[in-house]
């Protein structure tokens, strides 16, 4: 188990700017952060917006909408370890 | 995050220009991250054409390309101007056979290889299998471009040869398989163990080079790299003016040159010549010879000139 860190910077608060990120971009989104290490996450996102993409174009959208959380060389997060795009059952009712 | 419009600009011309083409840190000799390599090595074994672009000597693009693919790691392969995937997705393509077609390269067809076993590999290879084998994992033999060779369990893929052996299941996949008839895997002692070997009559050799072809080489005064493998004592006390010293510098040069680059070794009598071929061998250079004899014979037949010692 990694240790987390509350306070600025910690994997907490990290977790939490990830899955407003995710949120923002895809409204009505189902996300679920892990902490998988200093500077690593793996991330769960359920979305309607995912249909009909590819795998790469699903997890395109993830990317982009974290990209500012994992720019520059002191960037909170340094690595998603694990994506998991998914596309909700009923697309109409996530 | 934005991206400015030079650099936009500058990527877009980029990827119109090189139809595939992989964003990676380092070039394709010398990789430097372990992800990049991984992608070279599969990029290699189809044989297409492609072209590099090291992120690490382009700071913009570095940083660029992630925002212009909404993906933040290197590498980053493109192919008609379209985002492909990183190195997971690569690897995954690899495995499925979806690379086949974006590279242009027809798959070959599924030739299953002859492979021999000894009985003790058999034995070994089995218990192994039984062993770390989870339910759907695989033992697989992979042979990379520079003929390296690989066992690992794995998941069958679609693209996998299967090849029933000795009583031993192998998966190859086919890029491999077309590099691996006639191999003969043996089991061997090692200062590590006991450890698995695998020959391959398919690899390219060390080529035995007489002073005689060693002197019409030089006077055709075509390009090749006579290098002297012994220390620089010996060196200062006899030499041959166009052969150069292997230093860590020039080690290190080597290794960025291209694989086809022709490497002749030389040494005092020839078995230290044989050693670093073969080991510019393991490294994928496939024009590799050893001056038999080495200086020593080079003195006696070719130049007395030269002092023996």
């Amino acid at each position: 188990m990694p240790i987390q860190i509350a306070g600025p910077g910690g994997a907490l608060e990290v977790q939490a700017a990830l899955d407003e990120a995710v949120r923002q971009a895809l409204p009505k989104a189902e996300v679920e952060v892990s902490a998988a290490g200093p500077g690593h996450f793996e991330l769960r996102v359920t979305s309607a917006a995912f249909a009909g993409k590819t795998r790469v174009g699903q997890q395109q959208l993830v990317y982009g909408a974290i990209a500012h959380l994992m720019a520059g060389p002191n960037a909170p997060v340094h690595a998603i370890d694990r994506l998991e795009c998914l596309i909700p059952e009923s697309p109409n009712d996530p | 995050m934005s991206l400015d419009d030079s650099t936009r600009q500058k990527i877009t011309d980029l990827i119109e220009q090189n139809r595939v083409l992989l964003f990676m840190k380092g070039d394709r000799s010398a990789p430097q991250c372990g992800f990049s390599a991984r992608v070279i090595e599969i990029l290699e074994g189809y044989g297409a054409e492609y072209e590099t672009l090291d992120v690490l000597s382009n700071a913009d693009v570095r940083e660029g390309i992630k925002v212009y693919s909404s993906w933040p790691t290197i590498p980053q392969l493109y192919v008609g101007g379209e985002f492909i995937g990183g190195c997971d997705i690569i690897t995954e393509m690899h495995g499925t056979g979806e690379l086949f077609e974006p590279l242009g390269v027809e798959p070959p067809p599924a030739v299953t290889p002859e492979i021999h076993l000894t009985a003790e590999a058999a034995d070994a290879l089995g218990q192994a299998a039984a062993q770390s084998g989870g339910p759907g994992q695989h033992l697989h033999l992979s042979i990379s471009p520079s003929f390296q060779s690989t066992l690992s369990m794995a998941p069958q893929s679609p693209m996998d040869v299967v090849v029933e052996t000795s009583g031993v299941t192998l998966m190859v996949d086919r890029l491999s398989a077309a590099r691996a008839n006639g191999v003969t895997i043996s089991l061997v002692e090692t200062q590590d163990g006991r450890g698995f070997k695998v020959d391959n009559p398919n690899a390219p050799q060390v080529q035995t080079m007489s002073v005689q072809s060693l002197k019409e080489l030089i006077e055709a005064g075509e390009p090749f790299e006579l290098l002297d493998v012994r220390t620089p004592e010996e060196y200062e006390t006899a030499r041959l003016e166009q052969a150069q010293l292997v230093d860590q510098r020039l080690f290190e040069h080597l290794q960025t040159l291209p694989r086809d680059t022709r490497l002749v070794f030389l040494c005092h009598h020839g078995p230290r010549g044989v050693q670093a071929a073969e080991q510019f061998l393991s490294m994928g250079f496939t024009d590799v010879h050893n001056v038999a004899g080495g200086l020593h014979a080079w003195s006696q037949e070719i130049d007395p000139s030269v002092p023996q010692y």
